[in-house]
């Protein structure tokens, strides 16, 4: 029974976490096509700002101002200067975030060295939910995290941004024509979507390791939640974080981790190859 | 064109003469850029030229390296290693076509899920590397490779790369300049397009993913020898990831660009690596400028350069002096369309649409818009599955077909859009309007196809006489050549029924004149069947006797044009036919 | 057509590398210094030990060339960068071996690159690895300093049922070469010691969640894991461990955790967490303190954290040194003949070559916050049978 418990909790986890440092992946390549390589990095950035306002002796919450902020800036500069020039040619995006990605690992190296970093758990210690022993920190992130995916579907349901994103993805000739300001628009997508990036990194960094390739992880895992959950929907995100999360964890349990690495490879290309929309198709 | 073969071969002699003019490790290093530079250049055909990108190229650089690395190590006489070769070239290129044909042939195209399958692909492909230890050696690799024998790997191996890079340089040229090469590029360009002539694109691009692969396998099988260990990174994610950006800064498009990026960047590295930390950085904004500023590579600076010199050997007009038959013995059509129903979400596009067409001659289509016109022709072509109902053409049931099987079985059909393809040459256009329905898996690799010519392509010099100007890229035409040129193509194609959408649509009245003369010509001389989707009762009066009248999606009415006229439904639609 | 400027344009890479490499010299004179080429990843995954392996060449060029220097000549050391494939590798080292004309190299590297050097050098060339390993290298010319699984885990273990109670071990390594062998060695120990394997997996380079490993562990009743993951694979588990409560009850011991990875794994996360090496920056004995003073006068207060990685390359150059010395000569065919039985002394103590790796003093640390405090020295123990 502990152990079911445990390897319900570990389920739930491990399908949030992942849903949420997708977000901000399905949000830049759904909606404007990009696929950004540098996903990963702003995850860095995130964690990283954790450790900032640890050395300076702030509470962890500090970290979210300042990871918004860094990340923002960062994303309105790679869109100022480069994404924006290539919107319409999807495979040199991919080539050109992937020469940022680079960059922005080597300028995080140069200020904070190559080293592993630590983040202190803010919340150290486990508590027993459902008799398993489970990390209190981890806890309090898994509700959080149903919080803020509860906000964000009822806020993109009502509001006018969500709209006029969908209208400018279906018809951006259209949508220019009827006075929506695309390029703002697809400006403040990609912040947006860097920012929640930054904003896992925050949430993660007492858990995972804090180095400066540390990016990688979190990319990898991002496209293969897209592929399998859709572009476009934020059922199809939590459905994808699930499958992917969720394959990988039972195959592991039951065979190795290899197997459960190889399964997540295999059904991401089955589901690239058959569902190329994935389980739930764009609207 | 010419000049830009002779700065291919200076390079390649320019390559030859590295190791007398500098020492023989110059030359070792210069041979690994070389073997990536391969690579490249199968990531340029695929990429550069069919406009699908594989992510994935490791693998099978990787698998051929393993494999004759294994036929190597077993020292077992030259047998066996032109046995391993051939392996190492050919298990990558099956392996290619396989996922090639399964992933293009669902229509998902060129775009990155493709991409992203190559990509999951290494991966998977490095993790079993990694995990099978007892075939690979693992992590630490398959190690004592031996020397090519006959070779010295740090002295003489070198000729023996750059002999690999020239005759794959020239096979990729040679496969580039043939018909395959100029299908490949249309399918870039427009390869809905191309379907509708009858070509099956998703063979094609399998077939040029496979060609990739297996100068990927030949590369990685000297990478064997070359450096006498093989391990997991060979067949990684990074060092595919690696070889596309080098092939995107030195041109993707070009033969020799991807080599150049190679050397270039693999020079960078290996020399500021050890000198300057942040050597990283460096090339990546190298990289991100080349991608933003020159999307053509550095190559194409090279080539910039070149255009300057005087061009040798400019080509003289085409020749056409192979006579070819075209013409169906039995040009006669019997089509029909028994409730078929095509729904797209809530819409219910087509309902219970039923005629039968079975006489020579033009017939025309009207009807309001959104009556269902073009959606006939698109369930008709295999552009949309008909969601019930039965199309018959000639007694076999087309609904639901592939476009290009449809294609093949004799329609021929043109877009409203002018579809031609813009960056080839008119005569280019042309030959693929000639080629389609008869050309060969093995012609498509001869060059003997672009001196086809028909009886038919004859009378639209005739009638078209601009088409005669036939190096000028189809793209620099005027709207009114351009539907033209699609309307000639989708005769040529001499298929018994010819579905023309609008063909008048965007002409001047005296250009609309000319079109409407030449349909009646060529549906004369070839005693083709003709459909036109026409709202130009002038043009419909002049051309057809026979008129179908469309609308949401069922027969309003279908008869000749004085029945039309009268018909109280048809003037109940057309607010009193007074048009 | 100008053909003379299309070829030098055509070729301007080579051009490039043949300005940037340098005068390529063949002349040799008796007081000509002792090249000696120094492989240490200074990018990719081991980067990270970059700078404390230059750091601890630097200081041991410099203390061996004020003591004479080697056979009389003075020590000049060459870079190279090897963090990454085996095929950059390679060209590093022949850039320094066939360009620079390098006397001998010292390599501080993942075995992939090694088995590539072999092949490479062929015995032409004296090579010294210097990093922990999985044992095994016999390769003519080539002299090993790292520690084998035999010479970390043979003595530790009996230690640890004795001392810490470890009866129940589970083994969790990452999927590769070094992992396998290492527990490979590891289940005779730990049957030797009466100990049984209750779980062994291996886990990609990839994994970044350590769920499913932590519940089967809690799951076999494990008293000890020994973890041989590596990198930051081994700071996510050890922290996922940690934050589950496991490290209150079950005992970890890592025979590849050294400075940098505790401090990833974080003072908090470092309970009941052992680590078994050749070199700890806290060695509590006269040389080690030594070196470590001289390190830090020489590179500051914010140097590198010195630890068993980046160290074993100044062992390296000591190690390099005795055998030239004891041979006369930097020859392989000499030092081959000498090899045997040369033993130096160095931060890690007392050591003796014996089949090509050293004997020597192996410690056992615990991390105490997010320091390890040497508990138990296990003294000359062998790297075991390595030449099958």
């Amino acid at each position: 029974m502990e152990l079911v418990a445990l390897q319900g909790l570990n389920f739930v986890y491990i399908s949030l976490t992942l849903a949420l440092v997708a977000l901000g992946l399905a949000v830049v390549f759904g909606l404007l096509g990009v696929m950004n390589m540098a996903h990963g990095e702003f995850v860095m950035l995130g964690a990283y700002s954790v450790l900032v306002v640890q050395n300076a002796g702030l509470p962890l919450l500090a970290a979210l101002p300042l990871a918004l902020a860094v990340c923002a800036a960062v994303g309105w500069l790679l869109e100022y200067f480069v994404i924006r020039h290539l919107y319409r040619r999807p495979f040199d995006t991919l080539l050109a975030t992937w020469g940022l990605a680079i960059l922005m690992r080597e300028i995080v190296e140069a200020v904070f060295g190559r080293d592993y970093k630590s983040v202190n758990q803010s919340l150290p210690g486990t508590v027993e939910v459902f008799g398993a022993v489970y990390p209190a920190y981890r806890v309090v992130l898994m509700a959080l995290m149903v919080a803020f995916f509860a906000g964000l579907f009822l806020w993109y349901r009502r509001s006018n941004t969500g709209a006029r994103i969908k209208a400018m993805v279906s018809n951006p000739a259209l949508a220019t024509a009827v006075g929506v300001n695309t390029a703002v628009l697809a400006r403040g997508a990609f912040i947006f979507g860097v920012c929640m990036a930054g904003l896992a990194g925050v949430a993660l960094a007492p858990l995972v390791r804090v180095e400066p390739y540390m990016g990688i992880d979190y990319l990898l895992s991002s496209f293969f939640i897209l592929v399998v959950g859709g572009l476009g929907s934020l059922v199809g995100l939590l459905v994808g974080s699930t499958v992917i999360g969720g394959s990988d964890a039972i195959v592991s349990a039951i065979t190795s981790k290899t197997g459960g690495y190889m399964t997540v490879l295999v059904i991401s290309i089955l589901f690239l190859w058959l569902r190329p929309n994935g389980i739930v198709a764009r609207d | 064109m010419a000049s830009s073969r002779a700065i291919n071969v200076l390079f390649l002699i320019g390559l030859l003469l590295v190791p007398f003019m500098w020492d023989s490790f110059v030359a070792y290093q210069l041979g690994l850029f070389l073997l990536y530079g391969m690579v490249g250049q199968g990531i340029g055909l695929c990429w550069g030229r069919a406009g699908f990108l594989p992510l994935g190229q490791a693998l099978f650089f990787g698998v051929g390296a393993y494999v004759f690395g294994f036929a190597l190590k077993l020292e077992a006489g030259p047998l066996i290693l032109v046995a391993g070769l051939l392996a190492a070239i050919l298990l990558p290129a099956l392996i290619a076509f396989v996922v090639g044909f399964l992933v293009f042939i669902r229509q998902i195209g060129s775009g990155p899920y493709f991409s992203l399958i190559t990509l999951a692909l290494t991966m998977l492909g490095f993790q079993l590397a990694n995990s099978m230890d007892w075939l690979t050696g693992g992590f630490n690799g398959m190690t004592g490779i031996p020397a090519l024998p006959g070779t010295d790997t740090y002295e003489t191996l070198y000729y023996v790369i750059w002999a690999a890079l020239v005759l794959v340089s020239g096979v990729l040229a040679y496969v580039g300049t043939a018909p395959f090469g100029q299908l490949l590029g249309a399918t870039a360009q427009n390869e809905e397009r191309l379907q509708y002539f009858g070509v099956n694109t998703a063979l094609l691009k399998a077939i040029a993913f496979a060609i990739s692969a297996a100068v990927a396998g030949l590369a990685g099988a000297l990478f064997a020898p070359h450096q006498g260990i093989v391990t997991p990174q060979s067949v990684g994610f990074l060092l595919s990831a690696e070889i596309v950006v080098w092939t995107a800064v030195g041109g993707r498009a070009s033969l020799m660009g991807p080599v150049l990026g190679a050397i270039l960047i693999g020079f960078m590295a290996s020399e500021l690596r050890d000198s300057f930390q942040y050597w990283e950085v460096l090339i990546a904004l190298v990289f991100v400028v080349v991608v933003i500023r020159f999307p053509g590579g550095l190559w194409s600076l090279v080539e910039g350069l070149a255009r300057r010199l005087p061009s040798i050997g400019a080509k003289g007009a085409r020749k056409r002096d192979l006579e070819t038959d075209k013409s169906r013995a039995d040009g006669s059509v019997r089509l029909a369309f028994e409730d078929v129903e095509l729904v797209l979400g809530p819409v219910r596009i087509l309902d219970k649409l039923s005629f039968r067409i079975d006489t020579p001659g033009v017939h025309s289509i009207i009807g309001p818009n959104g009556a269902g016109k073009t959606s006939a022709f698109n369930v008709l072509t295999g552009r949309l599955k008909p969601t019930a109902g039965r199309i018959e053409y000639n007694g076999a049931t087309v609904g639901g077909l592939s476009r290009h099987r449809i294609a093949r079985k004799g329609i021929a059909r043109k877009l409203q859009i002018p579809s031609v393809f813009p960056d080839l040459s008119v005569d280019r256009n042309l030959d693929i309007a000639l080629w389609a329905g008869n050309l060969t898996l093995s012609q498509m690799f001869t060059l003997r196809p672009f001196r086809w010519s028909t009886p038919l392509l004859n009378e639209m010099y005739d009638i078209f006489p601009f088409l005669e100007d036939g190096r000028q890229p189809a793209g620099s035409l005027s709207l009114g050549q351009r539907q033209m040129l699609d309307f000639a193509m989708t005769c040529l194609t001499q298929s018994p029924l010819l579905l023309l959408d609008e063909p008048c649509a965007g002409l001047s009245s005296s250009e609309t004149g000319e079109m409407i003369d030449a349909i009646e010509r060529i549906v004369a001389t070839t005693g083709s069947t003709a459909i036109i989707i026409e709202h130009d009762m002038q043009v419909v009066e002049r051309l057809s006797n026979h008129v179908l009248v469309l609308n949401q999606g069922a027969l309003l009415a279908n008869g000749a044009m004085e029945e039309i006229r009268s018909n109280p439904a048809v003037q109940a639609v057309y607010g009193g036919g007074s048009k | 057509m100008n053909r003379r400027t299309l070829l030098k344009s055509s070729t301007a890479a080579a051009l490039l590398a043949m300005t940037l490499a340098g005068p390529v010299t063949s002349a040799f004179a008796a007081d000509d210094p002792v090249k000696v080429g120094i492989l240490i990843p200074q990018s990719g995954p081991g980067g990270l030990f970059g700078p404390s392996s230059k750091n601890s060449a630097e200081l041991a060029v410099e203390e061996i060339n004020a003591g004479g220097g080697i056979l009389g000549r003075m020590v000049e050391p060459f870079y190279a960068d090897v963090g990454g494939p085996p095929s950059d590798a390679i060209q590093a080292a022949l850039k320094l071996w066939k360009g620079e004309k390098v006397d001998a190299f010292i390599g501080m590297h993942d075995s992939a690159v090694r088995g590539a050097l072999d092949n490479l050098f062929k015995g032409q060339v004296p090579y010294i690895y210097t990093p922990v390993y999985e044992g095994g290298e016999c390769a003519d010319g080539v002299y090993v300093l790292g520690e084998t699984p035999a010479q970390q885990l043979e003595p530790v273990i009996p230690w640890m049922a004795e001392n810490k109670g470890a009866s129940k071990w589970y083994l969790i390594g990452n999927d590769y070469n070094w992992p396998r062998d290492t527990n490979a060695a590891a289940k005779t120990y730990i049957e030797a010691s009466g100990g049984t394997v209750v779980g062994e997996e291996y886990l990609p380079f990839t994994a970044d969640n350590f769920d499913s490993n932590l519940a089967k562990i809690k799951d076999s009743g494990a008293d000890a894991v020994l973890v041989t993951l590596v990198g930051g694979a081994s700071v996510g588990f050890n922290r996922a461990f940690a934050s589950f409560g496991l490290s209150d009850d079950v005992t970890r011991l890592g025979t590849l955790i050294e400075e940098n990875t505790l401090a990833g794994i974080g003072a908090e996360n470092s309970k009941n967490l052992f680590s078994s090496a050749g070199y700890f920056a806290n060695i509590d004995t006269e040389p080690a303190k030594k070196f470590a003073e001289a390190y830090k006068a020489k590179f500051g207060d914010d140097a590198p954290v010195l630890n068993s990685l980046g160290e074993s390359v100044y062992d390296g150059l000591l190690l390099l040194k005795a055998i030239a010395d004891k041979a006369g000569s930097l020859d392989v065919a000499a030092m081959e003949k000498a090899a045997e039985g040369v033993s130096y002394s160095g931060p890690r103590g007392e050591a003796t070559l014996e089949q090509r790796h050293t004997t020597k003093d192996i410690y056992l640390a615990e991390a105490n916050g997010a320091d390890f405090t040497v508990v138990e020295t296990f003294s000359n123990v062998g790297a075991g049978d390595n030449c099958q």
